[in-house]
């Protein structure tokens, strides 16, 4: 360990990974269109003027509630589907499991190719809803494995316990599984929210004409004025996704120490 | 309370596993107060037997019966029954009191009147004070107690208990044994007790049933048990038995005619021998304490044979010794209390064994 090499590139990995996230704040209040060094001075117009942007806005608008859906419809899903994984044995098990775990490794092109096909082909207008439905899709499996964990390691006498203390199915499942699962679904509820929050592929495809926050960016790209305030847009979701981790865990770490659970890792 | 009257009633009680058939007609009584328990070895449908009780289990034929009234499509959290789970299945993310007041929530009573309950009935596991601590805190003893208080309260007309002194250390085991017969007592529930350790068993139970692959191969209280087993098998269970080969000369007037190797020919009660008849070589039982070591000048009060002590294994109060005794192949072993001014014997003596047929038990 005490090798100065292996500290080098430690430090190279860190830089390559994080010195272009820190290019976009610097960037984003600098007076100038080009992305280069000399900086030139500090200005706040970028930030005005991507709160100006109404397109902008729309994007924004329609990811959130994009990413919101996914993040809120694949957990349930996954809660549903690593539920049964864990508790049930039924035919076709492996199979079922392999299937749904499939998007994993499908490559998204496919999928967003795919399921323009069929809605076009069944006559479904393309809008954020069809957005919703492609990312559900790619962010289940993601849930589910996060989520099978979560429920694998809880006890299934617990959920017995509370039944046979004169509990129904359901309310066994309000007062004793789900708080106890509750930092598997944060977890869960985080990853398909950053999932969706990025994708492009599917957005691009299923999307009809309503821009996500990814497809407005691309298309900006274009344009080397819009830059700078893209750059404004950048550091302002790199903000919300701190913050957001930063609740993510907070709660869950708050769910680990409440049951004297081992911490197993998160994310921060 | 009739201690007589039936709580529990099993009816040819059978439960498959898809192919695997684990209960393989269970017929049983357990009595109103009394405390039972289901003793045999890993695998043998003892938790199965239990959940079939408490209802987390369906069966495939036969029926349960709990306080005269079939169980058959009454669902776990409508029977009388409480359980207290191997891993005590306590609540990790409330408290002590919420733990123990779960069972409350649908009751219809005051805060004031359920809190009031709560302290009972940690009070009565000797938790006093520990309602508001957090209950993944607790240790393994306390978290036993704490189920035990949870399982309690709603008054059951019967508590279950998957081995729930087994995840705890020897000390703190049998001291939870000599309070949960107290406690039973005290509640007079009937309490059914799944347990692999034959002692256990024999401490604490009015009855056990011991349960081979599925079946129950004898049900007694703990003397019969003991001193009485009905098959090799269980003779070998429960306990230490020395089984030695026999013939059965004769039967007649409630008396058997025995012959054995080295024992010479004697005769024993028809009690004495366990139940059906299976045929081909009998062999008869001791157990260790019904064999005695004499010293110098002492007389038998029955029989004696000699023999010479091939091993001695000291254990503080007691000494055991392996002894081959003139004309029987196997050693058999005796163990003897150790009394102050009589010495433990050294391997290779030789020494005379006191026996009595009416102390043994015959197996044909
Ligand atoms: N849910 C189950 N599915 C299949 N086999 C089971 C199940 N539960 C128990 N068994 C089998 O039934 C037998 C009896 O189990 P159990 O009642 O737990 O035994 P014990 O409590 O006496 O150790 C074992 O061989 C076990 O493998
Ligand atoms: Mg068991």
């Amino acid at each position: 360990m005490k090798l100065p090499s292996l500290r080098i590139y430690a430090f190279a990995y860190l830089a390559f990974l994080y010195a272009p996230i820190l290019l976009l704040p610097i960037f984003a209040f600098n007076d100038g269109t080009i992305i280069a060094f000399p900086l030139k001075g500090f200005t706040l117009d970028w930030f005005s003027q991507m709160f100006a942007n109404d397109t902008l806005g729309r994007a924004v608008r329609n990811s959130m509630i994009i990413a919101g859906s996914t993040a809120v419809l694949a957990t349930a899903f996954g809660i549903f589907a690593a539920r049964a994984g864990t508790r049930f044995s039924f035919p076709g098990k492996g199979p079922i499991m392999g299937l749904i775990m499939l998007p994993l490794v499908l490559p998204e092109i496919m999928i967003g190719g795919s399921l323009l096909l069929v809605l076009l082909a069944i006559g479904i207008e393309l809008s954020i809803l069809t957005v919703i439905l492609g990312h559900v899709l790619i962010a289940t499996p993601y849930t589910i494995a996060i989520l099978n964990t979560a429920f694998a390691s809880l006890d299934r006498s617990l959920e017995e316990a509370a039944y046979d203390l004169g509990e129904g199915k359901l309310s066994t499942f309000r007062l004793i599984t789900l708080p106890l699962v509750l930092p598997g679904i944060i977890s869960s509820m985080l990853i398909a929210f950053t999932i969706s929050l990025d994708e492009f592929i599917i957005a691009f495809f299923l999307a009809g004409n309503e821009p996500t926050l990814p497809t407005y960016i691309f298309s900006q790209l274009r344009f080397p004025k819009q830059i700078p305030m893209i750059m404004a847009l950048g550091t302002c979701l790199v903000l919300l996704s701190i913050i957001l981790l930063t609740i993510a865990e907070y709660v869950r770490r708050r769910g680990l120490k409440k049951t004297g659970a081992k911490d197993t890792g998160g994310f921060l | 309370m009739n201690t007589r009257a039936p709580m529990i009633e099993f009816q040819d009680v059978h439960k498959y596993y898809g192919e695997y058939h684990a209960l393989r007609g269970i017929t049983a009584t357990i009595r109103a107060g009394e405390f039972f328990s289901l003793l045999g070895p890993s695998g043998c449908g003892k938790t199965t037997l239990l959940r079939t009780i408490a209802g987390f289990e369906g069966i495939s034929s036969g029926a349960v019966l709990i306080d005269g009234k079939s169980m058959e499509n009454v669902p776990a959290n409508k029977r009388p029954t409480n359980m207290v789970f191997q891993s005590y299945a306590i609540f990790p993310h409330l408290t002590v009191a919420q733990n123990v007041g779960f069972g409350l929530r649908r009751d219809a009573r005051s805060k004031a009147e359920k809190d009031k309950l709560v302290e009972e009935a940690l009070e009565m596991v000797g938790l006093k004070g520990y309602g508001p601590r957090a209950a993944h805190a607790m240790s393994g003893g306390q978290r036993q107690r704490v189920a035990l208080a949870r399982a309690l309260i709603l008054k059951p007309k019967v508590l279950l208990l998957d081995e729930p002194l087994s995840a705890l250390d020897k000390k703190i085991r049998e001291q939870m044994q000599v309070e949960l017969i107290k406690l039973q007592r005290e509640v007079g529930i009937t309490f059914v007790l799944v347990t692999h350790d034959q002692e256990e068993a024999l401490v604490m139970s009015d009855r056990i049933a011991v349960m081979f692959e599925g079946e129950i191969a004898q049900l007694a209280d703990p003397e019969t048990l003991y001193r009485r087993p009905n098959s090799r098998r269980v003779a070998d269970f429960i306990g230490v038995m020395n089984f030695l080969p026999a013939s059965v000369t004769g039967e007649a007037n409630g008396h058997i005619q025995v012959e054995a190797a080295g024992l010479g020919a004697f005769e024993i009660e028809a009690a004495q021998a366990s139940a059906a008849p299976a045929g081909g070589q009998a062999s008869i039982g001791f157990r260790p304490e019904t064999l005695t070591i004499l010293y110098e000048g002492q007389t038998p009060l029955d029989r004696e044979t000699p023999g010479t002590i091939e091993e001695v294994v000291y254990y503080g109060d007691m000494t055991y010794y392996d002894v081959k005794l003139d004309g029987v192949d196997v050693p058999v072993r005796i163990s003897m209390r150790n009394v102050f001014g009589r010495p433990v014997l050294d391997i290779g003596t030789r020494t005379r064994v006191a026996w009595s047929p009416g102390a043994l038990v015959l197996f044909r």
